[in-house]
């Protein structure tokens, strides 16, 4: 009786803020629905991988050094082979753009996971680990390790990216849930907002004083793929992990999609798969932190990339995010190297410029602010 | 069924008392609160307090007190003079005006879109005249008045992206702020893409002053934020009408009289401006516009722009004493400081406001 009568109360709201498909009233409406679904999806995978393997290619082409399409082939054979390179131009393509490309696909499919894990525990289109301030908690840690503590190593900044990142979590959820402001959707990307705002002063305290950290990590806090090959070479089986283990969430998700009074009903441990696939998430952030430095609004692009050609459906959407999320890092970073000038447009900030219109236009379309 | 209502009936009783209960405490400390000029003269007291900080403490150089009223006219010794009528004073001066400046553009926006997270800085106009500003600082190379040029026009750009951006279906104050930390991400963005075309020491400069110093203030720069900030306040004082039937809602204030959306256009035309001449000056200082009017309204039960202008000199003031003698952390920029103390401000602000705002 009384859980009955919670449902009707949560249902609606669900409906709302998310598409979930649960119209089942005319059978033949919901046949036709599936396969027009399916080939939707089939066909946007296959655009979303041949997509994803076209960046690859062009981050593997593109550069300040202008190196011919065929060599490039060449060189990235030999490289896939073990065999040392011969040329200069194939050097640079061995040990600058492959293992840029490799941080690349690593770092946006951890992001696009994170992002669709996020916007499904919170269900608000508009977060993902930039926007919640996640990111930069991790950052944040990272840099005060180093700097304060004098602490060295990729795997140690690993474990400070992932504290940093489960404590911003822990109070960004935690604000967010104290407040009374119009829509919960609101409340958590302002606490989010206010809280990197807190936490990029505290990396300026931290770097401010010292000269040679100032310019280090000055670029490193926007978000960088070049050089890093090295620290994905010791982070990627964190990396991997949270990814099998985000893939392992989608049915939870899905139940959490419908509310929490209704995956209770379902016979899921509400606090417990919240806090386990928040865990997945934040766990997903820090390893691409602890990479690539803090990437904002892939995630929130990613997810929602997916979500127009899978829908809602959790166990799809989450590796077709990854997918997306690694498509897009790519695709905003092989341009930024043939910025004129000094040197090259950092992927953070082409990230931001593609994602901010994104944004922009789901805060102006969604009808999340009267949620 | 009837237990479980009954129970609820008298747990809403309970609320309705406690809510009585705590509407009579805020009364009773309105009533307090209300002595605008002891409160008035109060916040002015620690304006004065944070200006002779700045000037006797402010900084590393040791000048006796007996110099000092000399330096201050520009009399002094040599030392003395460079470091007090040279640099302590307008940077004190700088701090006071910047201050005050962006108190009153952020209370002027809370104002305008009845929203207390509408301040410039966090819905991204600060951040669109930080871009403006490293525009013409990298791209045209040129500094002085062009700078301030370019962080207006990218202010009001920015402003008019944003308030055209979030006007669907009738403005939601939401949307507009969700709209301007898009739009401030962007910019920022667009900033540090500016910055990479700079050379070395004009991008270390940029980037200390993009998290907001005052260090290196100048008499020049002093003399423009004056002549700003008295025509603001003119300004203020010529459209605060406005501003008040504004917060009763588009249409209680039509029926007043007052055209509403020329009178939005105006103010947002007066209040991104202010703070585009306080951010091409002393950088995006966090948070200062946000806090100076809520504090204002704490204060004084009856609050205009100009209490809040009073309030945000003193908060920045301070702080950039702090900044410059805090152990272990100083010295630091004063955007560092504003940014540690602001965010939880901004919390709490959300933590506190009313359902309704």
């Amino acid at each position: 009786m009384r859980g009955g009568g919670t449902s009707t109360n949560v249902l609606p709201h669900g409906g709302s803020t998310e598409p979930i498909a649960l119209g089942m009233d005319d059978p033949r409406a919901v046949l036709g629905a599936v396969t027009t679904t399916t080939r939707r999806r089939v066909a946007g995978l296959v655009a979303l991988v041949l997509l994803l393997g076209l960046v690859a290619l062009l981050s593997l082409a593109l550069g300040a050094r202008v190196i011919p399409p065929s060599t490039v082939a060449r060189a990235v054979a030999d490289a896939l082979a073990g065999a040392s390179p011969e040329s200069y131009d194939a050097t640079v393509i061995a040990t600058e753009r492959v293992p840029r490309t490799v941080v690349g696909l690593l770092v946006g499919l951890c992001l696009g996971g994170s992002g669709a894990i996020m916007q499904a525990i919170t269900r608000n289109p508009l977060v993902d680990g930039g926007i919640l301030g996640v990111e930069l908690g991790a950052a944040c840690a990272v840099v005060a390790g180093i700097v304060a503590f004098g602490l060295n190593g990729v795997v140690a900044t690993f474990w400070l990216a992932l504290a940093g990142a489960v404590a911003t979590a822990v109070v960004v959820y935690g604000v967010s849930r104290l407040t009374r402001a119009a829509s919960t959707a609101v409340s958590l990307v302002i606490a989010g907002a206010a809280t990197a705002a807190m936490l990029g002063a505290v990396i300026n305290l931290l770097i401010i004083r010292d000269e040679s950290a100032f310019s280090r990590y000055r670029f490193w806090s926007i978000g960088q793929l070049a050089g890093r090959g090295d620290a994905i070479g010791e982070l990627w089986p964190f990396a991997v992990a949270g990814l099998v283990l985000a893939l392992l969430c989608g049915p939870t998700l899905n139940a959490l999609m419908l509310g929490e009074a209704v995956a209770a009903g379902l016979g899921v441990r509400v606090r417990r798969a919240q806090l386990a696939t928040a865990l997945v998430a934040v766990l997903l952030c820090a390893a691409a932190v602890a990479a690539a430095g803090p990437i904002g609004f892939i995630g929130l692009v990613g997810a929602h990339l997916a979500r127009l050609v899978v829908g809602g459906d959790q166990r799809l959407l989450l590796p077709f995010s990854m997918v997306a999320g690694a498509t897009v890092l790519l695709a905003a970073d092989a341009p930024g190297r043939l910025a004129p000038g000094h040197g090259e447009i950092a992927v953070g900030i082409m990230t931001a410029v593609v994602g901010t219109p994104f944004f922009v236009v789901l805060a102006r379309t969604r009808r999340l602010v009267e949620a | 069924m009837t237990a479980a209502t009954e129970a609820s009936t008298a747990g809403r009783d309970a609320e309705d008392a406690v809510a009585h209960l705590v509407a009579g405490l805020r009364a009773e400390r309105r009533s307090v609160r209300r002595r605008p000029a002891v409160t008035l003269a109060g916040v002015g007291a620690v304006v004065l307090i944070g200006f002779c900080a700045e000037i006797l403490v402010g900084g590393t150089a040791d000048i006796g007190l007996a110099e000092i009223p000399g330096a201050l006219v520009g009399q002094g010794s040599g030392l003395a003079d460079f470091v007090i009528f040279e640099t302590r004073l307008p940077r004190a001066l700088t701090a006071l005006l910047v201050g005050a400046l962006f108190g009153l553009s952020g209370v002027v926006c809370q104002r305008l879109f009845s929203n207390v997270l509408a301040t410039p800085d966090i819905i991204g106009v600060s951040a669109g005249a930080s871009a403006g500003a490293v525009a013409v600082l990298v791209g045209a190379g040129v500094g002085g008045l062009a700078v301030q040029a370019g962080a207006v026009l990218g202010a009001v750009a920015a402003a008019a992206l944003i308030f055209g951006l979030s006007r669907r279906g009738g403005a939601s104050t939401y949307r507009l702020v969700l709209v301007g930390i898009g739009v401030g991400a962007c910019c920022s963005a667009i900033t540090s893409y500016l910055l990479t075309f700079a050379d070395s020491t004009t991008s270390t400069r940029a980037m200390r002053w993009m998290i907001g110093s005052l260090a290196g203030a100048r008499w020049d720069e002093v003399v423009v934020l004056a002549v700003v900030l008295g025509a603001a306040m003119a300004a203020v004082l010529l459209i605060g009408p406005d501003l008040e039937t504004l917060r009763l809602g588009d249409l209680l204030s039509a029926a007043l009289g007052t055209r509403v959306q020329a009178a939005r256009v105006g103010v947002l035309l007066l209040g991104a401006p202010l703070a585009a001449i306080a951010t091409s000056v002393a950088g995006p200082v966090a948070f200062i516009a946000l806090v100076a009017g809520p504090i204002a309204a704490r204060l004084l039960a009856r609050s205009g722009p100009l209490p809040a202008a009073l309030v945000g000199a003193a908060v920045l003031l301070l702080a950039d004493v702090a900044a410059q003698t805090a152990p272990y952390v100083s010295p630091v920029p004063t955007g560092v400081l504003t940014g540690l103390i602001g965010a939880p401000v901004l919390v709490l602000l959300l933590l506190h406001r009313k359902a309704d705002a």
